[in-house]
């Protein structure tokens, strides 16, 4: 071809196009427009982020402290048991110590009894202005105390290890043995 | 009854008439852009996909849209961005050994339709072989007739360039179908 002027050819499009071309966009571009009309959409407030961002700082510091705290109180408390952590005692020494906090118990018991009596006997003392003599309950008395341990001594360790064994436990001393 | 861009502007501005505004603006611009995107990009399902995208972003973003530019000029711009884009996708994904010119040219064999002039299949050819600018410009002013003002605000081209570009865009494709028609 020797002389071609592309200003007088006709302007044509060549390509294929496929049926309904433009009702499918369309149908597809509106949808689009639908869902994003329907999802609420979130615009980042960059002070009320920094905000959030402090308070959680904040509030997550706090929260690490009082773990550190409640670290260190177990710590302590640790230290406790581990100061309660002694040498097992022998069958013998277990017994004995149950007996005589038996008796220790029963002696502290009537006087309870007696602190309590005092007690009420004081408050009517307020109103009566006389001094009452506890007549109910009385205390065990030294010469009760001594016969008892000179009774005790007579036994052997085994002995008192039998009657230990016979002897029923309070459930939380359980948690010792 | 063909709607004017003053009742577009102000449908799409009214979240409550936007989408009436969102069909307005295809039934009035859908040809004209598919045809800017097909010619870019050549292959049919990937302009009708950039069409859709054109409009998407059209919606999303006309809140940018300023009056003191035209409508057309305004879908335009983000039509042959959105064109690039896919254009830049295909590039990188072909193979390396491929020449691009070939593999355009081997696109709009398969895409035209069988009755298609060879002088016309020649011309797009011709236009594939350009480079991206002087494509760009050719086919505004060559099809849509777009005055150099308006081509100058899509591309970000001065008004003097675009002329330059348009003149050696025409150039190379009369020599190139003159070499190759071979009636």
């Amino acid at each position: 071809m020797k002389e071609f002027d592309i200003e007088k050819l006709e302007r044509k499009n060549i390509y294929k196009v496929p049926d309904n071309l433009f009702e499918n966009i369309q149908e597809k571009v509106i949808n689009d427009v639908k869902a994003t009309k329907k999802a609420p959409i979130f615009k980042l407030n960059w002070a009320y982020a920094a905000a959030a961002s402090l308070a959680l700082i904040f509030g997550a510091t706090f929260v690490i402290n009082q773990n550190d705290d409640s670290t260190k109180e177990a710590g302590n408390s640790g230290a406790t048991y581990a100061v309660n952590t002694q040498a097992p005692k022998t069958e013998s020494e277990i017994a004995y110590e149950i007996l005589k906090s038996d008796l220790t118990s029963v002696e502290k018991n009537n006087q309870t009894v007696v602190n309590q009596n005092t007690k009420s006997f004081v408050s009517q003392d307020v109103e009566t202005k006389e001094v009452p003599t506890p007549k109910t309950v009385k205390p065990v008395s030294k010469k009760t105390e001594t016969q008892m341990n000179e009774y005790l001594d007579s036994f052997s360790n085994s002995e008192i290890s039998e009657l230990a064994s016979n002897s029923t436990q309070d459930v939380y001393l359980d948690l010792y043995n | 009854m063909k709607i004017k861009d003053a009742e577009i502007i102000t449908l799409m501005q009214n979240p409550r008439t936007q989408e009436k505004g969102v069909r307005a603006l295809m039934d009035a611009y859908q040809s004209r852009l598919y045809w800017h995107i097909r010619r870019i990009i050549v292959d049919g399902d990937l302009a009708q996909d950039t069409l859709q995208e054109t409009f998407i972003k059209a919606y999303q973003n006309f809140h940018q849209f300023k009056n003191d530019s035209q409508l057309y000029t305004w879908l335009y711009r983000i039509a042959t961005n959105e064109a690039l884009q896919q254009v830049n996708k295909l590039k990188k994904m072909q193979k390396t050994d491929e020449d691009p010119e070939y593999h355009m040219q081997n696109l709009v064999a398969d895409n035209a339709s069988s009755d298609a002039e060879e002088i016309q299949v020649l011309l797009q050819n011709a236009i594939q072989s350009l480079p991206e600018k002087q494509k760009l410009v050719f086919m505004m002013r060559y099809y849509d007739d777009l005055p150099y003002e308006e081509i100058s605000k899509i591309v970000d081209m001065s008004v003097g360039t675009l002329k330059t570009n348009y003149h050696y865009a025409k150039q190379k494709i009369e020599e190139y179908i003159k070499e190759n028609y071979e009636k």
